[in-house]
């Protein structure tokens, strides 16, 4: 076994060091610091920049909850017990920031504390698909350089988490590397220069005055250059900003879903790309616009924190730089045909065990099916359908029988109202997916941490390992149901139930604070 | 050295129901639902072999060749479903105290079934069988061709038994062998110490005749 394939190498590395994160608050930032705690308890000090998001609750008082509430920290509370604020106070610090601002808005005394600083991870980021631009410009884009310049002014490298996907329509092949100035459709262009368009146009342009306006806007831009969405759009212009200087290290992730092992198998947070997906199958809608054989490029969470672990470690070393993949397309690759099967054995296998509703007992033995064109009952004609049935509903009816029948009538009215949102719901997430699950099949290379990562241990992203059948069936699909599916229900997550007292980070400066009383 | 070894026929010593239900359930539950009608007439094809008109291997054949364009992971997570919902309470007690006699006795427990692997699997498990025998789908791309591999269960005996216990380092000279249906002659006839297990009528008369055991619940 070489020196860098020895499964502890990122662990030796990592001891020690001072890494200065952004996007804590988000799925994978979490996963990432969880696990460098875990087996990494050495780690010299992690910095977490987190936007306050108010007077009350600023940056410390953020990361405390999620150590507290997080499932992702379970691990680490039960490994700690009552001692865990003090544990995370020496080696955990929250820093007020905001990457929308130069430098992350940290001023010269916050800067000086981060001189011991070793690393800058930069994992912030908006991942709707089509966000306000100018939001986005100022997070994706502009949150990027901010986060370049404050590891050039703190003289460390520096690693950006990107996306698999700012290779846009350039799909089929694609190398770990980024060809500065050449949109993913071959049209030469200016980074610099676009978000400046772009931003121009959405300040000023036609229609710019309102959020719909722009989004037109970024749209039509981003397709210009061969981007398919904002999101894809915006992280694409960050990564010709950021690549400009040749020592940054670009992770670009694929899709990432639930955790395979770590912190627990299923841990999903927020809405990623699968869950909407899972959703749609899991409505009345069995026909899924898809060709089968495309890929579905998945990777669980805990396997891209791993990578950006190892990355981390590298980088550290100085033997990062440049662009590293982390996906399954190359050497697992799994297929929407696949995918859409599993997922209706997924639904089956949940409402088995006790999971789902009256219509999910129904609905489980129609199983989806991939399919070229939607067919006879496609959504514009079912959306017709439920118009014209409201349409007849809401016509004068005559009084004997409103007398007998209005009440029940009153409530199908109400119930094609809701069917045509559901509907328009359908039709807009197929919209926004087709780039992804029709029209493109990428094959994403992931050679350059595979030669890198240890062999075994915590570290290693065994992505060539992961049996889907089982991951789909039985870690993506009730991790899906159980921490996405509210969200889309416009309903709260699960949370872990707060300790008793809450738990206080004992950083120096509390210490002193409550010593000072 | 070789091991003493019992044999166990799934259906009708441990499990009241045949394979071929479990075909047609799998065949109900095709993905498409056009395709699910056409699956289950050529298991509903099969049923004259199921009552004993004709090969049953070739019934066999029959039942599972519905199963063809039926994906690998179908095949193992409907496998699983059909276990825990149709066969995993219906193990006959009597045909599980022999088992467990057969293991108490130091003896391999081989498990012999019409059903696919996916399924019999889950069995093999729930009684704590050694080894298993049975029916093996073909796959291709990760798609069932409708083709069982060979050898067939249906008539589980003469060389496939022999290769079997020979590769296994089995005792055939001390084997037993618990079977149910007229089928399981070709088994029971093989080995020294044959036992009939709720046996079917054709079985009845045969053990009768060759003064083999029988065993009723």
């Amino acid at each position: 076994m070489s020196a860098t394939h020895d499964a502890s190498w990122v662990a030796d590395e990592l001891a020690g060091k001072h890494l200065v994160i952004t996007g804590f608050t988000g799925f994978l930032a979490k996963v990432y610091v969880a696990l460098i705690l875990e087996h990494v308890p050495d780690i010299g000090r992690i910095t977490l920049l987190v936007r306050p998001r108010s007077a009350r609750k600023r940056a410390l008082q953020r990361v405390e909850e999620a150590f507290d509430t997080s499932p992702v920290f379970r691990r680490l509370r039960a490994q700690h017990g009552r001692d865990i604020g003090r544990w995370l106070g020496g080696r955990v610090h929250a820093v007020d920031a905001d990457i929308e601002k130069p430098l992350c808005g940290l001023d010269a005394a916050a800067l000086e504390r981060l001189g011991s600083a070793d690393l800058v991870v930069h994992s912030a980021g908006l991942t709707d698909f089509s966000p306000d631009p100018l939001r986005a410009l100022a997070v994706n884009v502009a949150g990027a350089m901010h986060a370049a310049d404050l590891a050039k002014a703190l003289e460390v490298p520096h690693v950006h988490v990107s996306t698999c996907y700012v290779a846009g329509v350039n799909d089929g092949e694609c190398p770990e590397e980024l060809q500065i100035g050449v949109a993913p459709n071959g049209t030469p262009f200016d980074a610099a220069a676009e978000v400046r368009a772009l931003q121009m146009a959405c300040r000023r342009g036609e229609g710019a005055k309102t959020t719909k306006g722009r989004i037109d806007i970024g749209m039509e831009r981003a397709e210009r250059l061969g981007w398919p969405n904002i999101y894809t759009y915006t992280k694409g212009l960050a990564e010709h900003l950021v690549g400009l200087d040749e020592d940054a290290t670009i992770v670009r992730p694929a899709i990432v879903e639930c955790a395979r092992s770590f912190p627990f198998p299923g841990w999903n947070e927020g809405l990623n790309t699968a869950g909407p997906l899972a959703w749609l199958i899991s409505t009345a809608f069995r026909e899924l616009p898809t060709r089968p054989d495309n890929r579905f490029d998945i990777i669980p969470v805990d396997d891209v924190a791993r990578g950006l672990a190892t990355i981390s470690a590298a980088a550290l070393q100085g033997r990062a730089g440049g662009v590293f993949q982390l996906a399954s397309s190359d050497i697992n690759p799994l297929r929407f045909g696949r995918t859409v099967e599993l997922t209706g054995l997924a639904m089956r296998r949940w409402v088995r065990k006790g999971g789902g509703q009256a219509t999910d007992r129904v609905l489980q033995h129609l199983d989806p099916v991939p399919v070229a064109k939607q067919g006879f009952f496609n959504t514009d004609r079912l959306r017709r359908w439920t118009r014209e049935a409201k349409e007849l509903l809401d016509d004068e009816r005559p009084s004997w029988l409103q007398r007998v029948a209005g009440g029940t009538l009153d409530s199908l009215r109400d119930q094609a109202v809701d069917t045509d949102k559901q509907l328009k719901r359908i039709d807009d997430m197929l919209d926004l997916y087709r780039p992804f699950i029709e029209t493109h099949d990428w094959t994403f290379h992931t050679d350059r941490l595979r030669a890198l990562q240890p062999s075994e241990g915590p570290f290693c992203a065994d992505v060539e390992g992961i049996d889907w059948r089982h991951y789909w069936v039985d870690v993506e699909y009730p991790g899906l149901r159980t921490w996405c599916m509210p969200v889309l229900h416009g309903e709260k997550p699960p949370r872990d139930p707060a300790s008793m007292p809450p738990l206080r980070i004992e950083t120096e400066t509390v210490l002193l604070r409550a010593a000072s009383k | 050295m070789t091991r003493p070894v019992a044999f166990f026929r799934l259906e009708g010593v441990l499990l009241p129901r045949p394979a071929s239900l479990a075909a047609a359930w799998l065949a109900a539950n095709a993905q498409e639902l056009s395709r699910r009608l056409g699956s289950l007439s050529a298991v509903a094809a099969s049923a004259p072999f199921s009552l004993g008109l004709g090969d049953p291997a070739v019934g066999a054949r029959l039942a599972w060749m519905g199963l063809r364009g039926m994906s690998e992971d179908r095949l193992e997570v409907l496998g699983e479903e059909y276990w825990a919902t149709h066969l995993d309470d219906k193990l006959r007690a009597a045909g599980v105290d022999l088992v467990n006699q057969a293991k108490k006795d130091g003896r391999v427990v081989v498990l012999v079934s019409d059903h696919l692997e996916p399924i019999a699997r889950h069995a093999q498990k729930a009684v704590k069988a050694d080894l298993l025998v049975a029916n093996r789908m073909e796959l291709r791309d990760g798609k069932a061709t409708g083709r069982l591999l060979d050898p067939v269960v249906a008539r589980f005996g003469g060389r496939p038994l022999r290769d079997f216990v020979a590769e296994h380092d089995l005792d055939l000279d001390g084997a037993r062998a618990y079977g149910a249906a007229s089928s399981d002659q070709v088994l029971l006839a093989a080995i020294p110490w044959p036992c009939a297990v709720h046996p079917d009528r054709g079985l009845r008369r045969v053990a009768r005749d060759l003064d083999w055991p029988i065993v009723e619940s």
